[in-house]
C-alpha cells in the first residue's frame, strides 16, 4: 500500500500576480503536480470547505516572481497562451487559479501547440473562460454609458461579471483621447481613470465614489431625453419581439444604461457596496 | 403636406427616427480605424452594437432622415408626398450635435443619414454633403458614417459623399425592375444601379492606386449575365461614368466599408429564387458588401400592395438572411438552394437543411477529415464550430464527446456526421426519417416566430408548393 501524502493547498490573492506567484511556489516545492492544489482567495471565504489531510500554505503576492512566471510564459509557451492565461485570470470562475496551473502545466510540456489542443479538458475550459471574458469585454465596449458631470468629466459605472474593466479602458482611450473620464467598476472598488494626452490608469480604493461625485452637466438630462426618445421611437411596433431583445440585450447590463432608467435616476453615481 | 416650423429638436428627433426606422442597415461594421489622438472616433471592423431595440434590432448607429418632406411617392413608404404626416427637417448643426453629443456618451457607434427627397435629388445631396463634411472637418469627427447616395443626383457630389463616408447605400427598393415601376412612380432601375457601379468602380480605381491586395476584386466576374437586363447593361459600363474628381486634403479611403443596399420583401410577388438570384449578382458583381432584406409592413394600407394582417413577413426574411449567409461565408449558390421548380424556402426547415435532406447521397460527412467547406455544409455547423474542429482535430482523434465539449451542437448535425466512421446513433440515413426528427426541434425557429406555427404545421411537407397568395401570409 502507497503511503499517503498530505495534500498541500496553496492560497493566493485573486490576481494574476497572485496566482502567477503561488503557480511558482508550488512548481518550485517539488512536491509533486498531482499532490497540489492552488486556490484563489474570495472575499466571502474560501470556495473550497476546508479540507482534511490537507496542508494549507497562504502565498504573499510577489511581483517580481510574478514577472518571471508571465516571461516564461511568453518564451516557452506562446504569446497567445500567455493572453488566454491572462483572460482566464480575469474570470469570475472559482477555481481558475487551479485551472491555470493545469493548463501551464501541460503548456510547458507541450510547447505552443497547447492551445489547439481543445479536446483536452483543461484547454477547452480555458477556451470557454476566454470567449466569456472577451463576449463580456465587446458587449462592454458598446453598453456602456457616460454621463457628464459639470466639470465635463465623463463618468461611468459597471457592474461587469468578470474582473474586465482594464480590457474595456483602452479602446475607451483610444475613442475619446481629448476627454476626461472615469470608468468605475461598481462590483470592484476599481475605477480607471484617463486624461488626454495621459496614459490612463487604474486605482483600486474604498473612497472611490466620495471623490467623484458631482453634479452633472445641465445639458446632460436634456441629451439623455433626446436619447430615450430615439430608443423609443426607433422600434418597429409590428415587429416587437422582447425575447429577441433580451437574448441579445441581457437585464443585467440594463441597470447602468440610460435608456432603461427612469428619468433623473443616473444623475448620483452610487456603488452597490456588499 | 404639413410643414412644422420651430419644433423643438427632441420633436424633430422623435420623427425623423421614426420616419428611418423602416431602413434596415445599422451595422457599423466594416472599417478597422484607430483613433486619430485629436478628435473623436474611432472604428472597428466587427462592429459594435450599442442597444437593443423593442423589435430586438441591434442599435449602432443614429439612424434618421435629414428630412422626411419628399416629392415622391413611394406605395410602400410611410414619407410619400400623398401621406399627411408632420413634415420636419434637420439642420446641418442639428445633425452635427446629436452624433457628437451621443458619441461622446457611447449611444452610438456614428450616424446613418438617410433622407426624403427634398426639392429635388441635387438639393437633398447638398444638404447631406454639407452634414458630413461639418462633422469630419469642424467638429473631427473620426467615428463610423453611414450616408445613402440618392439616384438622380450629380455623380460629382456622390463622388465627394465617398469621401467622406465609411459605407454608402442606394436602395434597390424591390427586387425585380417591374416592381419598381409599379410601386415607385418615380424611380427606375437603371438610376438605382448607376450609383452603384459608379461607387464600386471608384473604390476600386482608389484600391488599384494604392496597391491594396482586396480579395473581393479578385473574384471572377460572371460574365454570362444577359446583356438584355439591367444589371448587365451597368456592368458593361467598366469607365465614362464620371471623371474622378480630385480627393479632399482628409486622409480617408473612397467608401473604406464598401456599399450596401436592401430590398423590400413581400410587396410583390417575386419569388425567393428571384430575390436570392439578385443579391447574388449584386455580391458577384457589383461588389456589395451586404444586401439587407426588409419585411413588408403595410404602412399605408393601400389598396395596392398585400395587407400584413399576420404581420409582416417575418419567418421569411429570416429565412432569406440564413441563405445570404450561405451564399457568402459557406461555399453556397442560389441554385444549390433553389430552382425554377422549387423556387422558395422551406418555411419549416432552415436553407441549409432543406438542402442536405435533398443531398443524403453527400452525407454522412466524416468529422476528423472532411475539408473546410464540406464541414460547412453540415446542418448546424458553422463557421466557428468548424474552425474549432479542425484546430482541435490537429492534436486528438474526435469523438462525440469531444464536440460537444468545444461547444459543437449536435442536434441537427448528428444525423450528417460521424466521428471515426461510427455515427452516434445507429440510424439510417433515410430522408422521411430524419426530416421528421428534425421538425420535432422547435429551437430552430428564430426567438419570437415560433408561435404562430402550429396552425400550418401539417399541411407542407410531402409536397412544398407555396403560391405567391400563400406566401404573403407568412
Amino acid at each position: 500500500m502507497r503511503k499517503m501524502i498530505p495534500q498541500r493547498i496553496y492560497v493566493c490573492d485573486d490576481s494574476i500576480d497572485g496566482i502567477f506567484t503561488a503557480i511558482y511556489q508550488a512548481w518550485s516545492s517539488r512536491y509533486g503536480h498531482a499532490n497540489i492544489k492552488i486556490e484563489e482567495k474570495y472575499d466571502s471565504g474560501n470556495y473550497s470547505n476546508y479540507e482534511l489531510f490537507s496542508e494549507y500554505i497562504p502565498v504573499t503576492t510577489d511581483y517580481a516572481v510574478a514577472v518571471k512566471v508571465a516571461e516564461s510564459i511568453q518564451a516557452k509557451i506562446s504569446e497567445e497562451a500567455y493572453q488566454m492565461v491572462y483572460h482566464t485570470a480575469l474570470s469570475n470562475y472559482q477555481g481558475k487559479a487551479d485551472l491555470i496551473y493545469r493548463f501551464l502545466i501541460l503548456g510547458f510540456a507541450m510547447g505552443p501547440k497547447i492551445v489547439q489542443h481543445l479536446s483536452n479538458e483543461v484547454v477547452n475550459q480555458v477556451f470557454v473562460l476566454n470567449r466569456k471574458v472577451n463576449n463580456e469585454v465587446h458587449h462592454l465596449l458598446g453598453f456602456i454609458r457616460f454621463t457628464e458631470q459639470e466639470n465635463k468629466i465623463l463618468t461611468s459605472v459597471i457592474h461587469p461579471q468578470n474582473n474586465v474593466l482594464s480590457l474595456v479602458v483602452p479602446h475607451f482611450a483610444d475613442r475619446l483621447p481629448q476627454e476626461r473620464f472615469i470608468i468605475i467598476d461598481g462590483n470592484r472598488n476599481m475605477a480607471a481613470l484617463h486624461a488626454p494626452g495621459k496614459q490612463w490608469v487604474m486605482i483600486e480604493s474604498d473612497e472611490i465614489t466620495e471623490n467623484i461625485e458631482q453634479e452633472v452637466s445641465c445639458k446632460e438630462a436634456e441629451y439623455q431625453e433626446l436619447w430615450k426618445a430615439f430608443f423609443s421611437s426607433i422600434a418597429i411596433v409590428e415587429r416587437r419581439n422582447y425575447k429577441l431583445q433580451r437574448n441579445n440585450l441581457p437585464l443585467h447590463f440594463r441597470k447602468d444604461m440610460t435608456e432603461f432608467t427612469p428619468a433623473n435616476a443616473r444623475s448620483n453615481h452610487s456603488i452597490d457596496r456588499k | 403636406m404639413v410643414i412644422q416650423e420651430n419644433l423643438s429638436i427632441q420633436r424633430k428627433l422623435e420623427i425623423l427616427s421614426d420616419a428611418a426606422k423602416y431602413d434596415v442597415a445599422c451595422t457599423s461594421s466594416g472599417v478597422d480605424r484607430k483613433g486619430s489622438g485629436t478628435g473623436m472616433g474611432n472604428s472597428m471592423a466587427c462592429g459594435i452594437c450599442h442597444t437593443f431595440s423593442a423589435d430586438g434590432r441591434c442599435i449602432s448607429l443614429l439612424k434618421i432622415l435629414f428630412t422626411n418632406e419628399c416629392i415622391f411617392d413611394c406605395k410602400y413608404c410611410i414619407n410619400r408626398s400623398s401621406n399627411d404626416v408632420v413634415r420636419t427637417s434637420f439642420t446641418p448643426e442639428e445633425v452635427c450635435e446629436l452624433t457628437m453629443e451621443f458619441y461622446r456618451r457611447n449611444y452610438i457607434e456614428g450616424l446613418f443619414l438617410s433622407s426624403g427627397i427634398l426639392v429635388s435629388p441635387n438639393h437633398t445631396m447638398e444638404q447631406l454633403l454639407r452634414t458630413l463634411v461639418l462633422l469630419r472637418e469642424v467638429h473631427h469627427f473620426n467615428g463610423y458614417i453611414h450616408c445613402k447616395a440618392i439616384p438622380g443626383s450629380d455623380p460629382v457630389l456622390i463622388e465627394m459623399l465617398g469621401w467622406y463616408a465609411d459605407r454608402m447605400s442606394v436602395n434597390l427598393e424591390l427586387p425585380t425592375a417591374e416592381g419598381l415601376k409599379n410601386l415607385a412612380p418615380h424611380k427606375n432601375r437603371k438610376s438605382i444601379l448607376k450609383p452603384i457601379r459608379q461607387i464600386q468602380l471608384r473604390r476600386e480605381h482608389e484600391q488599384e492606386h494604392l496597391g491594396l491586395p482586396d480579395m473581393q476584386l479578385l473574384r471572377k466576374q460572371i460574365s454570362n449575365i444577359s446583356k438584355e437586363n439591367e444589371f448587365g447593361e451597368m456592368i458593361a459600363r467598366q469607365i465614362g461614368l464620371t471623371a474622378y474628381q480630385p480627393r479632399p486634403k482628409s486622409g480617408r479611403h473612397f467608401v473604406p466599408a464598401g456599399q450596401s443596399t436592401q430590398m423590400i420583401i413581400g410587396a410583390t410577388k417575386e419569388t425567393d429564387y428571384q430575390i436570392m438570384s439578385v443579391s447574388e449578382t449584386l455580391y458577384q458583381n457589383f461588389n456589395l458588401k451586404r444586401v439587407f432584406y426588409s419585411a413588408f409592413v403595410n404602412v399605408n394600407q393601400d389598396s395596392r400592395l398585400p395587407a400584413t394582417t399576420d404581420g409582416p413577413p417575418l419567418l421569411r426574411e429570416h429565412r432569406l438572411y440564413q441563405a445570404d449567409w450561405l451564399i457568402r461565408f459557406y461555399g453556397f449558390q442560389t441554385k444549390d438552394l433553389l430552382s425554377e421548380k422549387n423556387p422558395n424556402f422551406n418555411v419549416l426547415l432552415d436553407p441549409k437543411c432543406d438542402w442536405a435532406l435533398r443531398h443524403l447521397e453527400m452525407f454522412p460527412v466524416e468529422i476528423n477529415k472532411a475539408d473546410y467547406y464540406t464541414l460547412l455544409r453540415v446542418p448546424g455547423i458553422g463557421t466557428n464550430s468548424v474552425k474549432r474542429i479542425m484546430m482541435a482535430r490537429k492534436s486528438a482523434v474526435l469523438d462525440f464527446r469531444d464536440l460537444k465539449r468545444l461547444g459543437i451542437v449536435l442536434k441537427r448535425a448528428v444525423y450528417f456526421i460521424t466521428c471515426n466512421g461510427k455515427m452516434m446513433y445507429p440510424i439510417h440515413i433515410n430522408e422521411d426519417f430524419i426530416t421528421r426528427q428534425l421538425l420535432e426541434d422547435k429551437g430552430k425557429l428564430p426567438l419570437g416566430l415560433g408561435h404562430d406555427m402550429s396552425y400550418r404545421q401539417l399541411s407542407l411537407f410531402d409536397d412544398f408548393h407555396v403560391s405567391p397568395q400563400t406566401l404573403a401570409k407568412y
